[in-house]
């Protein structure tokens, strides 16, 4: 419990954000894709995915291969293959429903779509007959027609009902979001009293609406009216709300509809948990995982020095970092990444001394630091002053013992340097790198380096990098 | 006292000849005047024979033992001191005290070598004062 709580104590408000966006993310991805198969595979990667980490955890090696290997290629097989059913979900929602719409696809909308096209058909005047079978099996009480078993669209009823269509003539049966006949031939009604200025197709509906509890639509290709039978009655409705309202009283919707939202609202609400619950595993799993040790060496950076001075030495270049954190996220570090940084704008000339703390590292998000080597840095930081010094030449090797070296001059005589105040105070020479005696003529020129040391002296841009020796040996004398 | 008074054997031999400059070391500046006292004569050499240096150079072989600092001051009004600092590279190694006599002297120092005396070297002349009057610069080598 302990764990749990320090955990979330350690949570940043960025991480907050992340959790929250990702799990939001998650959500509209099972309110978008629900129901559908896409959403089946993908929570079969999931399982999936579970399984691995079990693989992994109980060292099932040729398991965990398997699996890793088929979830990489997972989101690339789901968009292969439901491309097209992502397309259309993505298509069909407009923005709002991409980004918080939480209803799902219903019996309203197929009860939507059928309103739609009875009134459109009403105002062609294009007779039709819809039927919607009640909890009665109507089988037996028609004449079979063709079967049909098309998904519900406005586009097919219209089409269905069409005067040039041959099965346009007899009645469409629906069940659920199908029509799964056309053509099919309703038992007359033998009632008198039906008005004259309905013909078959109204007597038609009457007759099953008689016999059984299903509904029936007619739609009036004389007058363009529509009509309702039910329970023996034939009912004129004008208004399209009403309409709606009658199929889904006979579909059962209106009665189970509280109860429907809110088992639906439940679900959504389990679901919106669950995303959640899920990502804050994962991000915690991942992000502080805490599985793996990383030992790194990392270069000290220096910033903001003062141009006037320099670093005249270290006591360390680099620093050793123990870092911990999740197997995914160690493997993920880059070198630049990790960087040991001091601020020098308030440091003075002479030595420097920095504690390392964890805000003087830039480590990337979920990993923590658990050790450092060495903790305190020794920076030691000089003025630069420039510095005119003689030259002298560095002899080594031997002349012959016979041969002394009588005469020797340079040019330049002097060569002003760059270099840190403390340095330079206790310079009073600038040596030549070595010049070999073994190789003298009797006389003659030599032009060579000068030997900057220590490292951090430069040459003055005025002053010349090589110096000429100009020497003259003699016999010795005896 | 850090200087190597210990390896330094040295010593100053009263001249009153004044010795023609036959050899040019590597040194600066020259005839330097301080006070009445006038450098004439600063040079490196590997041994003094008839009051006179001989063999001036200024690469010595660690093999010839010493080297020799030969100075000649005139004139030299009143009886004074002079020094000569020799250092290793820039590391002090002896401060030898000469004295001058008027009306004119020549005085010499020297060092002893050791193995570890390879490299460059130089011998700052300088008054009472501790003013600078010459460097001369050498070598000791293989």
């Amino acid at each position: 419990m302990e764990k749990i709580i320090s955990l979330i104590a350690t949570l940043r408000w960025q991480d907050v954000i992340e959790i929250s966006l990702l799990s939001y993310i998650l959500f509209r991805f099972y309110v978008l894709f629900r129901g559908t198969n896409a959403f089946r595979v993908l929570i079969g990667l999931t399982v999936l995915w579970f399984f691995q980490q079990v693989a992994v955890s109980i060292g099932l090696t040729v398991t965990t291969g398997w699996s890793r290997q088929l979830l990489s290629w997972g989101p690339l097989i789901i968009i292969v293959i439901f491309r097209n059913e992502i397309r259309t979900v993505l298509q069909a929602s407009h923005l709002k429903a991409l980004l918080w719409d939480v209803s799902s696809k219903t019996v309203f909308s197929t009860i939507e779509i059928i309103v739609e096209s009875v009134n459109e058909m009403a105002a062609r005047k294009c007779g039709a007959l819809i039927v919607f079978p009640g909890k009665d099996d109507v089988e037996e009480l028609i004449q079979k027609g063709i079967s049909w078993k098309g998904d519900i669209s406005k586009e097919m009823i219209l089409s269905i009902f069409w005067p040039d269509n041959p099965v346009h003539d007899g009645a469409a049966i629906v069940q659920g979001d199908q029509v799964v006949q056309v053509s099919a031939i309703l038992p007359l009604s033998r009632r008198d009293d039906i008005p004259t200025y309905y013909g078959t197709r109204h007597r038609a509906a009457l007759g099953l609406a008689e016999v059984s509890d299903a509904l029936i639509l007619a739609v009036s290709e004389e007058r363009g009216d529509v009509v309702v039978a039910r329970d023996g009655q034939l009912k004129v409705v004008k208004q399209k709300r009403k309409l709606e309202q009658i199929l889904q009283e006979h579909k059962g919707v209106a009665s189970k509809k509280g109860r429907e939202l809110i088992k639906e609202k439940l679900m959504v609400a389990a679901a919106a948990l669950f995303c959640v619950i899920f990502i804050t595993g994962v991000w915690f799993s991942v992000s502080r995982g805490g599985d793996t040790l990383l030992t790194l060496e990392s270069p000290v950076v220096y910033l903001k020095r003062d141009p006037s001075m320099e670093i005249v030495q270290t006591s360390v270049n680099s620093v050793s970092l123990e870092l911990e954190g999740s197997g995914a996220l160690i493997k993920s570090i880059k070198p630049n990444q990790v960087q040991v940084k001091f601020d020098l704008s308030k440091s003075k000339a002479g030595p420097n001394s920095f504690t390392i703390t964890r805000e003087s590292i830039s480590l990337p998000p979920g990993i923590v630091l658990k050790r450092v080597t060495p903790t305190v840095v020794e920076v030691d930081l000089d003025v630069l002053i420039k510095k005119e010094l003689p030259v002298q030449i560095d002899w080594v090797g031997r002349l012959p013992d016979h041969f002394i070296l009588t005469e020797t001059d340079i040019e330049p005589e002097t060569v002003t340097v760059i270099g840190g105040k403390r340095i330079l105070e206790n310079i009073s020479t600038l040596y030549t790198e070595k010049v070999p005696l073994n190789n003298l003529e009797v006389q003659g020129t030599i032009t060579v380096n000068l030997a900057l040391t220590p490292a951090s002296l430069k040459i003055a841009p005025d002053s010349k990098e090589k110096v000429t020796i100009t020497y003259l040996t003699k016999l010795r004398n005896q | 006292m850090n200087y190597r008074t210990f390896m330094v054997l040295f010593s100053s031999i009263h001249l009153f000849l004044l010795l023609p400059s036959a050899v040019q070391s590597q040194s600066e500046p020259n005839g330097t005047a301080t006070g009445d006292v006038v450098l004439v004569q600063a040079q490196m050499c590997e041994d003094i024979q008839g009051q006179t240096p001989q063999n001036a150079t200024t690469v010595f072989s660690i093999e010839r033992r010493k080297a020799i600092c030969f100075t000649t001051f005139d004139p030299v009004p009143v009886e004074t001191d002079i020094y000569h600092h020799w250092f290793h590279r820039d590391r002090p190694s002896a401060r030898i005290k000469l004295s001058l006599k008027p009306p004119r002297w020549s005085t010499y120092s020297s060092i002893q070598f050791r193995a570890q005396d390879i490299g460059p070297w130089r011998v700052e002349i300088t008054d009472a004062n501790g003013q600078i009057l010459q460097i001369l610069r050498f070598s000791i080598t293989e």
